[in-house]
């Protein structure tokens, strides 16, 4: 329908307006007096039926007018899916004057109430509501334009999409982002030529954004969290209450898919066969992903779910999702996409070892170096993605892990159990990785050498808090494969985190990150907290250090990391051990939070963890080793795509902690910073 | 009758029905919109409405009040039905008996709401058989006028 402006341009004549009622006198009197005010109004007595035409034709109407006692549909919830569908100023009206009843309305996001006998005065106002509300929405796009301008530069966000942000320029910046959007549906605003009808431009849940989101719907509680709330704790400019309502749908479509992830996730240390998903992602996935060079968000965020499902999943799968989920969410992210991908697969090649369980591991670990590394934008290319050499190292790493079960993670190494901690190693331990608080008390610290940060996340609970870095016990055994991991600036943590720190392994002092990664993870106590898994093992630098081999304990730990530790490797490692600690942050217990796959690597355990909740990932609290600047909420280094929210919740299935760890690679919008990666060039 | 007289009976009937409070500000509202916005049978459309409406809840509400256990809800959200309908076309007198009635609904008093459910429908019926007379009035003055023309 033509909008306002067809009158003559004279706004608010010609206002389209829907009232709904169910007495028929009221109708009546209220289409006289709406005529009277020379607006264009539509009657309709039931609600179900205004909202049948309201959903057919959004642009139909400027304004709704609505009864609170229906009989079909109670006015409030109308008002409620008004709002979130079509996001068109409601007014409610009643004969009903008690306060209770009006704040109720108002809470419920009317624009006005309206009291019985509606007078023809206060009807000639209500044009006021639909101004001031498109007003507010295309200040809101300029502001969320900017906003997501910034984002888009950022290395994580790439998502062109954006047509928002585009700051298209001058001509009324919301008109322009309006254009923008021409892929989104949500144009369908009204049209009326008044500039204030605003389109919202096309909003991209970027990691940080995300992460706010996250952040409050936990506070408010998953079941209390409504739009509005969500809204207003976020508190971010240009956002709207539609957009929070949709992707707060998505959301919680993803958290029951997480819980199902959880609740179906097998024995951790599934064969890789065993698990289909696993399997795909592991070898199928990787190498299509990798040949794709694109994953999709979704799958990344897949992946990521699959991770954060998968509460201890056996190392192998993690790995092997990890690598994809990497690679997904380096694709994804990032522009880097493509030299992620070359370093995934060779990695994955390089599994095959010790870890006959991970035998993706490796390539994941390495490919979610790489596609860290991309991701973080530092490693310039492949080559620092290094990764290869790290999840090389990382497989080293774990490999001697495995081959020390004890030595390793202190215990934790379970049968690869990835525990949550993300921790790559095959060992439970690996869940140290974790090194945050979440760390699988078991684990080991193996937890490489903060460096890797992202994947040290996983540091072990026994390492505790202590950064990822070396973790204390220098196990021999990893360290002795993954000395790479020293060398590997990037301290890509070892994730090792088998008790004792892999000194080799633990980049300390690598350039790489600096724990952070993996100290991150400690922070935050997220639950989710990744092990950060950082691959530690090995994280080693990309550079071929660690190389073969040890890719397949790098890898593993991914995987790992991914099941169970929350492995959020910081961007570090990011790639790996964050996805991992996607999966592995399961929090569990409270998706809310966390949810966000993208999140910052660190929140990896927050984000992705979405904990799922009853994950088994000892990690689940398994901070992730946050990266240093990731903090959990930041967007951490997922890069770029693993900020798209959107595609978290399109998870498929796929299991496997691994996920996780791709995706806290690519994803992070932040990317942390490179030297977390370790990667970072150092490689 | 001369259209003058009917004229004149009109006003008489409208007078006596503001000053009685059977109808308020919102009725006249209703003439205003009818007479200024050149819509001639509004007035008309929005009392035969109200009437048959009311007369359905009425009948709603004595059918509830009969049953062995009464469910006052249902009623009061047939009463605040009622309430709204009266308000909007402008029947003061009703409106002010269904606030009553809503509150011995709150009481869940039968025998209040049977009680309160008479005035109600005494009160409507007053006010239907004045709507009726206005409204033959004005059908008579209109023939008369076009008669004229």
């Amino acid at each position: 329908m033509a909008p306002a402006e067809e009158a003559g341009g004279e706004f608010p004549v010609g206002m389209k307006v829907l009232v709904v009622d169910d007495d028929p006198t009221c109708l009546a009197v209220l289409k006289r007096m709406l005529l009277g005010c020379r607006y264009d109004a539509t009657t309709c007595s039931q609600a179900t039926r205004a909202l049948t035409m309201l959903r057919e034709n959004r642009r139909g109407f400027d304004v709704i007018i609505s009864d609170v006692h229906m009989p079909d549909m109670d006015g409030f919830r109308l008002l409620e899916l008004v709002g979130l569908e079509m996001d068109l100023p409601v007014i409610m009206m009643s004969a009903d004057s008690r306060t209770d009843i009006v704040m109720k309305g108002i809470k419920h996001g009317a624009c006005d109430y309206l009291i019985k006998p509606v007078r023809m005065e206060e009807l000639k106002n209500i044009w006021q509501h639909v101004l001031r509300k498109k007003f507010n929405e295309n200040k809101e796009h300029e502001h969320s334009g900017s906003l997501d301008d910034t984002d888009r530069t950022r290395p994580t966000n790439n998502d062109n999409e954006y047509a928002s942000s585009v700051n298209d320029g001058a001509d009324g910046s919301w008109k322009s982002q309006k254009k923008k959007r021409d892929k989104d549906e949500d144009d369908g605003e009204l049209e009326s030529g008044d500039p204030s009808t605003s389109k919202k431009p096309r909003v991209v849940w970027s990691v940080e954004l995300h992460q706010q989101f996250v952040n409050a719907v936990n506070h408010l509680g998953i079941d209390k969290a409504v739009p509005k709330k969500i809204l207003e704790l976020m508190n971010v400019p240009g956002l709207t209450r539609e957009n929070v309502a949709s992707h707060l749908q998505k959301f919680r479509l993803y958290l029951k898919r997480i819980a199902q992830h959880h609740a179906g996730i097998a024995n951790p240390f599934c064969p890789p066969g065993s698990s289909p998903n696993i399997g795909s992602l592991g070898g199928l996935d990787l190498q299509a992903l990798a040949a794709s060079g694109q994953i999709p968000p979704q799958t990344l965020a897949a992946l990521q779910d699959e991770l954060l499902g998968r509460p201890t999943n056996s190392l192998l799968l993690p790995g092997r999702d990890q690598t994809a989920l990497r690679l997904s969410a380096v694709k994804g992210n990032k522009p880097h996409g493509e030299r992620e991908i070359a370093f995934g697969q060779p990695i994955y090649k390089c599994q095959s070892n010790a870890y006959a369980a991970f035998p993706q591991s490796s390539p994941t670990v390495g490919g979610t170096f790489s596609a860290w590394s991309n991701k973080l934008g530092m490693a310039d290319s492949t080559g620092t993605l290094g990764s290869m050499s790290n999840s090389q190292n990382s497989n080293i790493v774990l490999h001697e892990l495995q081959q020390q079960p004890d030595a390793m993670l202190s215990g934790n190494l379970h049968s690869l159990d990835v525990k949550p901690s993300g921790i790559v190693m095959p060992s439970q331990s690996l869940n140290t990785f974790s090194a945050s608080e979440g760390l699988s008390p078991n684990q080991n610290p193996l937890m490489l050498p903060s460096q890797s940060s992202g994947l040290l996340a996983a540091m072990p609970p026994s390492m505790k808090h202590e950064p990822v870095l070396a973790t204390s016990q220098p196990s021999s055994s990893l360290l002795g494969g993954i000395d790479l991991v020293n060398q590997a600036s990037t301290s890509q943590p070892l994730i090792s985190t088998h008790g004792g720190n892999l000194p080799g392994l633990v980049n300390r002092n690598s350039n790489v990150l600096p724990s952070q990664g993996i100290s991150t993870f400690q922070t935050e106590n997220n639950p989710y907290l990744v092990s950060q898994n950082s691959v530690g093992v090995g994280s080693k630098q990309p550079h071929g250090v660690l190389k073969t081999e040890n890719s397949d304990p790098l890898s593993r730990n991914y995987g790992y990391i991914g099941g169970g530790a929350p492995l959020m490797d910081s961007g570090l490692l990011s790639s790996q051990s964050k996805n991992t600690q996607f999966g592995l942050l399961q929090n569990q217990d409270d998706l809310t939070g966390s949810w966000s796959p993208l999140q910052n690597i660190d929140s990896y355990g927050n984000t992705i963890g979405l904990s799922h909740p009853g994950s088994s990932f000892q990690s689940s609290n398994v901070p992730l080793g946050k990266f240093p600047d990731q903090g959990r909420g930041k967007n951490h280094g997922f890069v770029g795509k693993g900020s798209c929210i959107p595609s978290r919740f399109a998870v498929d299935e796929i299991e496997s902690p691994t996920n996780n760890l791709s995706h806290s690679i690519g994803s992070s919008g932040d990317i942390m910073s490179p030297d977390v990666f370790g990667f970072s060039g150092h490689m | 009758m001369a259209g003058a007289a009917l004229r004149d009976q009109l006003s008489a009937l409208l007078s006596s029905m503001f000053s009685q409070g059977l109808v308020d500000e919102q009725f006249e509202q209703l003439q205003m919109l009818q007479d200024e916005g050149g819509t001639p049978g509004f007035v008309a459309e929005v009392v035969t409405l109200f009437c048959d409406d009311a007369e359905r809840i009425i009948a709603e509400i004595a059918t509830l009040l009969e049953q062995p256990i009464v469910s006052f809800d249902k009623v009061d959200a047939f009463v605040h039905q009622l309430k709204g309908s009266s308000a909007s076309v402008g029947a003061q007198k009703v409106k002010f008996t269904c606030m009553q009635f809503r509150q011995f609904c709150q009481e869940k008093s039968r025998d209040g709401c049977l009680m309160a459910l008479a005035v109600v429908r005494n009160e409507f019926y007053d006010l239907r058989n004045k709507f009726q007379t206005m409204l033959q009035l004005e059908q008579q003055i209109q023939a008369y006028d076009h008669k004229q023309q």
